[in-house]
């Protein structure tokens, strides 16, 4: 057992590495991580346009969580040695254009964008979870509670900007449409590239 | 006709085969007609001693395996591990592995299961280094873990990794060109790009590499460039040791670092040159404002 505890990881990536699906582990991992790394920056651009308005905090705290998110993905993909997507700095401007651009479009608009991504996550969680529970629920257990976890706390977030009349947008379902299709874009590219 | 390809026989009836002088199977029923794409050349050698390795035991066409099964798989990598040792005599040919497989006992027609330009042996040989490197590299950093050893700084390890996989390229220096030249064969580049980037994935990684977003690609692709270009001078050089090409690849990493410094250096500036003009930008409009008032 080696001395200092934080040494150990890349040991252990050994272990973890034996006997697992990669391409799939893979797979499921750098579009997660891609995917809270979109969130956060969704979540920033609307925070820049209303950070200071009555809904601040509640934007804030989801931008907390996806935070949190993030560190998780982070450890996961260091721990099973996958690579991030290279569409990364893309989605970096993407996000914040599009938290950023349906802040402007008010309150409403920001929760309505919020309850478009966060339902896409969400069936992509569920997807995920069909798969490692097909793969073998056993050997992905840590995963699978990971993934669970975090489409829950994502379902919380679509219900929060329910709470928030994001259907009362204006051209709600347009743009919960178009939204939804650029997740979906997203989604198919950061799976493979 | 000597065929380079053929149909994935059984392993059993490729082995057999290639014993040319089989001693207690002689009888084994073959029943494929790939038999003829195969010229056997006994050449009287008669094995006095079972070749090393698993025992294979032919149980039939039933398809049922024994523990000593020797997959067709197994068997072409120790050829070409046999054949590694004929290759500073005659090159990566096939040659070199017929040479092998006399030594292991099999017919020389074993050369025809392989390439004549010797892409199996090549790749097979860059496939057996980089599994040096990355025990190698797990034995250190074991060391490492257990306190017996200090952890190096990360530009002496790139060095020290890098030199190592060089160094396993000595014994073949001469030939290397020409297995350069192949493993650039259209053919034969996705496999040598795949060899190549999980080594220096595996470099990076024992280096202590934690990154998650695009200096995950970057420093892939700067350690590659390093990777090669210090191979080629190797080519090259002809001092003792190759003492040239080590001082060659310590400059390249030490560019590396600096470039690396360098890109945080002019970022920390850029954002204390905005945060400076933005500190200006409020002291003109409030000593405008005062102006008016």
């Amino acid at each position: 057992v080696p001395a200092g505890g934080a040494a150990t990881r890349p040991c252990s990536t050994r272990a973890a590495l034996q006997g697992i699906n990669k391409p799939v582990i893979d797979r499921i991992i750098r579009v997660d991580h891609a995917g809270e790394y979109g969130a956060n920056r969704i979540y920033a651009g609307q925070m820049a346009v209303l950070g200071r308005s009555s809904v601040g905090p509640v934007i804030q705290q989801m931008w907390d969580q996806e935070k949190d998110h993030l560190k998780k993905f982070n450890e996961l993909m260091v721990a099973y040695r996958v690579r991030p997507t290279v569409l990364l700095p893309f989605w970096n401007v993407a996000g914040f254009v599009l938290g950023a651009g349906s802040a402007l479009l008010g309150k409403k608009g920001a929760m309505a964008c919020t309850v478009a991504v966060e339902e896409s996550i969400s069936d992509h969680y569920n997807n995920q979870i069909r798969t490692l529970m097909e793969e073998d629920p056993e050997k992905y257990k840590e995963l699978l509670q990971v993934i669970k976890q975090f489409r829950d706390d994502e379902w919380e977030h679509h219900d929060i900007g329910i709470e928030h009349d994001a259907e009362a947008t204006p051209a709600y379902s347009v743009l919960k449409t178009a939204i939804q299709l650029g997740c979906k874009a997203a989604i198919f590219l950061s799976e493979r590239i | 006709v000597r065929c380079q390809h053929y149909p994935p026989l059984r392993a059993l009836q490729a082995s057999a085969v290639l014993r040319g002088v089989s001693d207690e199977h002689k009888k084994e029923p073959f029943t494929s007609s790939s038999q003829q794409q195969f010229d056997p050349h006994p050449a009287g050698h008669q094995p006095e001693q079972e070749p090393q390795g698993p025992h294979p035991s032919y149980t039939g066409q039933g398809g049922q395996e024994s523990e000593d099964y020797e997959s067709e798989e197994q068997l072409q990598r120790r050829i070409l591990t046999a054949a590694l040792e004929f290759v500073p005599e005659h090159g990566w040919t096939a040659e070199a592995i017929a040479e092998g497989a006399k030594t292991l006992g099999l017919s020389v027609a074993a050369a025809g299961m392989f390439h004549s330009d010797g892409s199996e042996l090549i790749l097979h040989f860059v496939s057996e280094c980089n599994a040096k490197l990355s025990e190698l590299l797990e034995k250190e950093q074991k060391l490492v873990q257990l306190g017996e050893a200090e952890k190096k700084p990360t530009d002496e390890f790139l060095r020290d990794a890098v030199e190592a996989r060089l160094r396993m390229l000595i014994p073949y220096i001469e030939k290397w060109p020409q297995a350069l030249s192949v493993l650039l064969l259209p053919r034969n580049i996705p496999s040598s790009l795949s060899l190549l980037t999980s080594m220096i994935d595996d470099i990076w990684h024992y280096a202590g590499d934690q990154s998650t977003d695009f200096n995950w690609y970057t420093r892939r692709a700067v350690l590659t460039g390093i990777y090669n270009t210090t191979e080629l001078v190797m080519l090259q050089d002809s001092s003792p040791d190759f003492e040239d090409t080590w001082r060659f690849l310590e400059n390249r990493v030490a560019d590396a670092m600096n470039m690396s410094n360098t890109a945080s250096q002019v970022q920390s500036t850029g954002e204390a040159v905005v945060q400076g003009l933005m500190g200006a930008a409020v002291t003109v409009s409030n000593g405008g404002i005062e102006c008016l008032s």
